[in-house]
């Protein structure tokens, strides 16, 4: 199993997503409690946001100090702090692919877990109710987020490995996923000899980077949701969002649960309905996404 | 009537609670803030009205017999497993696996049904208000799917017996399914049913069932064996 949820608020926000995302996920805390995080997509920020994993066990400040020192080459880092597990950093201007390469070189255990102008991803290992007490997730307002807490079945139990997981190399993009995809070893393989780096042996690292791939060749979300249906193997529900779109894939053989409710206001979306009992007021309608069924919400506004 | 709050209790509180009523002799229980939860009203074998104000979650009505379960919102997966006998009515929509197993009863979903209602029924009544997902009555081996809406594709895969009902349109047929017309007494029969618990249908019902293929293994339609694995 694995819990995942999300939610999007169709104002645009800001909204007290965090608030809801929260207690869904901790709604969902009996599907997993090995680990777990949440992505939400808040207010532009005034340049890249960066979460960091600093590595397991490291002196966090001299890793924050060494990161700063080499970032501030790049751009200006206007804001630099350990909070929780993680290291935040705010970075005035800098190019993507750039900021994360000096970062990951200051040792191997350092990984950028998220980077984005509106996403911000926190993670940690243990069940979803300490997310709170280290980064207060719930004062957060966005116009959506995901969220999920897992339960291990085959690669190990750390930060690196926990979700949601940022798609490298593309700013604002992140996936949760449940369920087991059967062709990552192929597609790693394929991946890797292109020049990919994977950051774990989570099977589910691959569809951030499939979905990026799909993206940086021009695919819209939606597009990219849908070619996954068949290109993906295995069983499935993710969840995937961008600054201005949200939305899910199942597999063609409906092997995992994922329970939807659209009102006037808001979307949510978790695998079980007791999750959408504690992020929606009653009164919404739940129904089970189909067979290969893929939902997209966007704004072609984007944020307000 | 008495009333069992789900709020602060664990499941297996609310199930103990909901069950001295029953074997009190109770007739009559309301289930209050059921908040979707799981395995909530399993395993009751009188013949007790229970009324869920709200969603449940996972096997809701699960392995009961005699049971009179209705329940005021959404199911998650397998609502009324392998009950034996009693009615379970779904005002709202339920999740992959509704009616898994039933060898008796009635179990009533108002709105849509997803993947794999009816899967390996054994008996009983299995009706549709509205669509029904991916693999409907897979691997049925007896008993009646009633289906209002559209059906979703593999309807009635590898079914061994049983009738599946569809008033809409058929996605696509799962192996060795085999379509024909309702005859004028099942459709009256399929208009009564309906009637019984308020739902209205089409006019016109496809009759779906085995073709009776895979009953035997035959070297000759090796063909059809390739497709159903």
């Amino acid at each position: 199993m694995c819990g995942i949820v999300g939610f999007f608020d169709k104002s645009g926000g800001p909204a007290p997503v965090g608030a809801a995302v929260l207690a869904m996920l901790t709604a969902l805390s009996c599907r997993g409690p090995d680990s777990a995080g949440i992505a939400l997509w808040g207010a532009e920020a005034d340049g890249v946001v960066v979460r960091v994993n600093p590595g397991d066990g490291a002196d966090t400040e001299a890793r924050r100090r060494e990161i700063v020192r080499r970032v501030s080459r790049l751009g200006r880092v206007r804001v630099s702090a350990a909070q929780g597990s993680l290291l935040r950093l705010v970075v005035a201007k800098a190019e993507p692919a750039e900021l994360a390469l000096a970062i990951e070189a200051v040792a191997p255990d350092v990984e950028v877990v998220s980077m984005g102008r509106r996403l911000e991803i926190v993670k940690q290992v243990g069940a979803p109710r300490s997310l709170e007490a280290q980064f207060a997730v719930s004062k957060v307002a966005a116009s959506h987020g995901l969220g999920h807490t897992r339960l291990s079945t085959e690669s190990r139990v750390d930060l690196s490995h926990s979700q949601p997981f940022w798609a490298h190399g593309v700013p604002d993009l992140a996936i949760v996923h449940n369920g087991h995809i059967t062709n990552y070893h192929r597609l790693r393989r394929l991946y890797e000899q292109q020049g990919v780096r994977f950051y774990t042996e989570n099977d589910s690292e691959v569809i951030g980077v499939y979905l990026a791939r799909k993206l940086r060749a021009g695919a819209s979300l939606g597009e990219a949701l849908r070619d996954s249906v068949s290109e993906l193997d295995g069983s499935f529900s993710y969840l995937a969002a961008t600054s201005d779109a949200f939305g899910f894939a199942k597999d063609p053989f409906c092997l995992k649960p994922l329970i939807v409710a659209e009102t006037d206001g808001a979307v949510a979306v978790a695998n079980e309905e007791i999750a959408l009992a504690a992020g929606l007021p009653r009164g919404y309608q739940a129904r089970e996404a189909g067979a290969g069924a893929v939902g997209l919400w966007d704004r072609p506004g984007g944020l307000t | 009537m008495k009333i069992v709050d789900c709020t602060s209790r664990s499941v297996r509180e609310i199930n103990e609670a909901i069950r001295r009523l029953v074997d009190g002799g109770e007739p009559e229980i309301l289930v209050r803030n059921p908040g979707a939860r799981h395995n909530l009203a399993v395993a009751i074998l009188k013949d007790v009205a229970i009324t869920i104000d709200g969603s449940a979650g996972y096997y809701a009505g699960g392995m009961s017999d005699g049971v009179r379960l209705t329940i005021q919102g959404s199911t998650g997966w397998g609502v009324a497993e392998c009950m034996l006998s009693g009615t379970v009515v779904v005002d709202g929509n339920a999740g992959n696996g509704a009616a898994a197993s039933i060898r008796g009863g009635t179990v009533v979903i108002r709105g849509e049904a997803a993947a794999r209602a009816g899967i390996a029924m054994k008996g009983g009544l299995l009706v549709i208000g509205g669509d029904t997902g991916y693999m409907t009555g897979f691997m049925m081996q007896r008993g009646r799917i009633i289906v209002c809406g559209n059906a979703g594709p593999a309807l009635a895969d590898s079914m061994y017996e049983g009738i599946v009902f569809v008033g809409g349109e058929i996605a696509e047929l799962g192996n060795d399914a085999v379509v024909s017309e309702a005859s004028p007494e099942e459709r009256a029969e399929i208009g009564a049913t309906l009637a019984r618990y308020g739902l209205k249908g089409p006019d016109s019902f496809r009759k779906v069932v085995s073709g009776r293929k895979l009953w035997n293994y035959d070297k000759k339609e090796l063909d059809v064996w390739k497709a159903a694995f």
